[in-house]
């Protein structure tokens, strides 16, 4: 089942396109991670995704099937958006009878024992705490709905490295519990390498790279050997980015299941996540899209294989 | 790896929020026996690959003694809930030591230590440091520093450790 | 430790129904400045009605007792008691006319505004709830407090205008400052209002300039209904005596002659052989010149072959007009609120 899936999705704002042309098909169960720099799309997606707003073209539905912003997809799915909207006014225990009275299942035993663990008390006014604090309520509330899919846009932009770390630690504990599936938006590469197993790489509106973890880092290598040669070997293999110094220079390279044996006089190296897409980030023209089959009732696309 | 030596704080904290969340104190925490003997730490600058970090503790551990056999590993939760990392990360280095022989699930209770790592007899060990005291009197009369020694030494060992990964059928990248 | 369990899937069934009681108590707690300072309005106005009042009446409870009824002493008493009141009563509901706009527009405009303007919306839109019913919940429950306090401030406003109407008035109960204060008509008033701040804080998303747009709008429309619209809920009556049935509407009273609408240059010339001139075509002022036993230039004037027109609306016609105009205010204010609703649900950010 996709969590998320997109088909030729595009969202026009007058007469600018945030999003253009997005194919997608994000498995469940998984932690997918939405990376691009700023102004990318990602927010965009995410509010398409979870019914705030309406696509202008293209389809974009959820949780296997239903049309985002539907009464079923608004059941299955509990969203965070940015800076974590909360009724300032409104208590803790406030907000927490809002949400059980707006949604079908909520748990208030854990919701509360959550909060208990985490030290908020719940007469305080939501705009009187911290701002970690307001993440974690908004996360608790979220999660307290036990939905199937998770969403959270740039969750932890506003937070510190301890109230960050506890609320990826409150997210991972989730999936690690129950049946939650989630897609978190971030541009910080260095956070999410612990954290995501499936990427999404999104740069000037459109989907760049999409796949699981695993596989990406597998199918690509760093290859470093002597600047003079690399150019000849760019003819052959499957160049994503190459830096040069003088005389040195490292391709990295994907290697689309084919482990050739290595040039003589070069060496290679597996490929971090960061390093990865960063170097997608650097090469708007290049992609790694999932092969045929993933997502349903759309054409089987083709590994799209620009080169510079 | 720093193992915490205070065991019973260790293991308490599994399950509990992460620190500076004020979580039990006093009675209620004697009484909570803890629930694995080692708690693992996170290098995020050491270029290892996570599941890998949390293979190698537990192998460190076993050579050090702090875990025996019918030892518990950490549960999934807990690791997730303190370390932040995905869980997947936690199955997959599990998965991995089921492979090597050192533990094994038993479902619904955990993961336990099912051996210990394969002692090689002290007259072996003697004629393999012998024999690398050899090599590394060759490689510095070649005129390899130190550090080309260790990088030499990791990528043949990589390369040692793909040959043989090959070899005996298992992929390296588990899906 | 809390973990999320497995064990209470089943325990999901079906929507609970509209938490009406939670939403009104939610929509109290998020405005409640707003509410508070309509509260406050309303109670003033309230306060400063029975102040006046309470002396009004008193003095009202010796004209009314005066004996014999109908006489040319007790019609001078109840002169002089309109005298003294009824300026007063009038600027009172003249300053008054703003409450049903302002309550409209602080407790409508900001409802769905403050939504859009903290960015709440990102979280009540993605509820399980929905926004429609999200958005009904916050409305009906205001929306009907709003009617309910027009009604009640109605009672107060008859209750303080007995006195006025007892004593004769010639402003009867369908005088434009008058009407939409009784009756039907300041409950409908408010909810127009109500409804007009709710569709403007969905267009505009923004409290303040909501406010302005509801106060605009609604003056808009309630000087076009006072002025133009009203008047023709049934054809006006037209009549050449110069007597007018008491506390009628005059809307528009007009000299003619022989047919035809007479202007003030020929009044002026019929009137100037008895040296009295007609400032207005109601106003007359004699000069020096003019006979001292004469009478009513009006009198005068029907002598000479000018007829006046009035045209007016009957005071037995009040009810009616209270029922049409409380009607399509309340059928209009049904559709902006739906409009409204229609809009959350097709909105997109």
């Amino acid at each position: 089942m996709n969590v998320i899936e997109a088909i030729g999705l595009g969202k026009r704002y007058g007469s600018t396109w945030a999003l253009r042309g997005c194919a997608l098909a994000i498995p469940a169960g998984h932690v997918a991670a939405l990376v691009g720099p700023n102004g990318a799309g990602k927010t965009t997606l995410l509010n398409l995704a979870v019914g705030l707003t309406a696509p202008t073209e293209g389809t974009v539905t959820v949780l296997d099937g239903r049309p985002a912003g539907s009464p079923a997809a608004l059941d299955g799915i509990a969203f965070v958006a940015q800076d974590a909207p909360l009724y300032k006014s409104l208590s803790v225990a406030d907000m927490l009878h809002l949400t059980r009275n707006l949604n079908r299942r909520f748990d208030q035993s854990y919701a509360a024992a959550r909060l208990g663990q985490l030290g908020i008390p719940m007469r305080r006014r939501a705009g009187n705490l911290s701002g970690g604090q307001q993440a974690q309520l908004a996360l608790t509330l979220a999660l307290a709905r036990r939905p199937r899919l998770l969403v959270l846009d740039e969750p932890m932009a506003m937070l510190d490295p301890l109230a960050r770390h506890d609320f990826m630690a409150a997210v991972m504990a989730a999936v690690a519990d129950g049946d939650v599936s989630v897609v978190l938006s971030s541009h910080v590469l260095a956070e999410l390498e612990r954290v995501a197993d499936y990427l999404v790489l999104i740069t000037s509106g459109s989907v760049q790279v999409a796949g699981e973890v695993d596989d990406l880092l597998a199918s690509h290598r760093v290859l470093t050997g002597p600047a003079a040669e690399a150019d000849s070997y760019a003819q052959r293999l499957d160049v994503v980015n190459a830096r040069r110094g003088g005389a040195q220079a490292h391709l990295l390279v994907r290697t689309n299941g084919r482990s050739g044996p290595v040039p003589p006089g070069w060496e290679e190296h597996p490929v971090s996540l960061e390093e990865l897409a960063l170097a997608y980030l650097r090469e708007p023209g290049a992609g790694a899209l999932p092969g045929p089959t993933r997502a349903r009732g759309a054409e089987p696309m083709e590994v799209t294989n620009w080169q510079r | 790896m720093t193992i915490d030596k205070d065991v019973s704080t260790a293991g308490d904290r599994a399950g509990t929020a992460p620190s500076g969340t004020g979580g039990d104190d006093g009675p209620a925490a004697a009484a909570r026996l803890p629930a694995s003997p080692i708690e693992f730490r996170l290098d995020p600058g050491s270029g290892v690959p996570t599941y890998l970090q949390l293979v190698q503790q537990v192998e460190h551990a076993l050579r050090l003694g702090y875990l025996k056999l019918g030892d518990q590993l950490p549960k999934v939760r807990d690791v997730v809930a303190s370390l932040a990392i995905n869980p997947n990360t936690v199955l997959k280095a599990y998965r991995e030591l089921e492979t090597k022989g050192l533990a094994a699930g038993r479902p619904g209770q955990g993961t336990f230590i099912q051996a210990t790592l394969n002692q090689v007899a002290l007259p072996e060990l003697t004629e393999l440091r012998r024999s690398l005291l050899g090599w590394l009197a060759t490689a510095d009369a070649t005129g390899l520093d130190e550090d080309g020694m260790v990088a030499l030494f990791t990528s043949a060992l990589r390369g040692f450790r793909e040959r043989r990964g090959a070899a005996s059928g298992e992929k390296e990248s588990v899906a | 430790m809390a973990t999320l369990t497995t064990v209470q899937p089943a325990q999901d069934a079906g929507l609970r129904p509209v938490p009406w009681r939670r939403m009104t108590w939610i929509t109290w707690r998020q405005h409640r400045l707003a509410l508070a300072g309509v509260i406050a309005l309303l109670g003033v106005a309230a306060a400063y009605l029975l102040i006046t009042g309470l002396p009004m009446h008193q003095a009202y409870g010796a004209v009314s007792a005066c004996r014999p009824a109908g006489s040319g002493v007790c019609q001078q008493a109840a002169n002089d008691f309109l005298d003294t009141y009824a300026p007063g009563v009038g600027v009172t509901l003249g300053v008054f006319q703003v409450i049903p706009a302002l309550i409209g527009a602080f407790a409508g405009a900001p409802l769905l505004a403050r939504e859009f303007e903290t960015g709440t919306f990102r979280y009540t839109w993605t509820q399980g709830f929905g926004r429609a019913r999200w958005a009904l919940a916050k409305i009906a429950p205001l929306a009907v407090a709003v009617a309910v306090a027009g009604g009640a401030f109605t009672l107060l406003v008859s209750w303080y205008m007995q006195p006025i109407f007892g004593a004769g008035d010639h402003n009867g109960p369908l005088y434009p400052t008058l009407f939409d204060f009784l009756g039907v008509a300041l409950a409908a008033w408010m909810l127009a209002a109500f409804a007009i701040g709710v569709l403007a804080g969905v267009l505009v998303r923004r409290v303040i300039p909501a406010i302005f747009a509801t106060l605009a709008a609604w003056a808009g429309l309630a000087f076009v209904t006072g002025i133009f619209l009203r008047q023709h809920y049934e054809a006006p009556l037209v009549t050449s005596s110069p007597s007018i049935p008491a506390s009628a509407w005059v809307i528009s009273q007009g000299w003619f002659r022989g047919g035809n609408p007479a202007s003030l240059d020929m009044i002026n010339q019929t009137l100037r052989p008895v040296d009295v001139q007609a400032v207005t075509p109601e106003l007359f002022q004699p000069g020096p010149a003019a006979p001292a036993t004469f009478g009513d230039p009006v009198k005068y004037l029907i002598q000479h072959g000018y007829t006046q027109l009035t045209t007016y609306q009957p005071a037995s016609r009040f009810w009616p007009f209270q029922w049409i105009e409380g009607g399509w205010l309340l059928a209009l204010s049904l559709l902006l609120i739906a409009a409204t609703v229609w809009l959350v649900r097709r909105r997109a950010t």
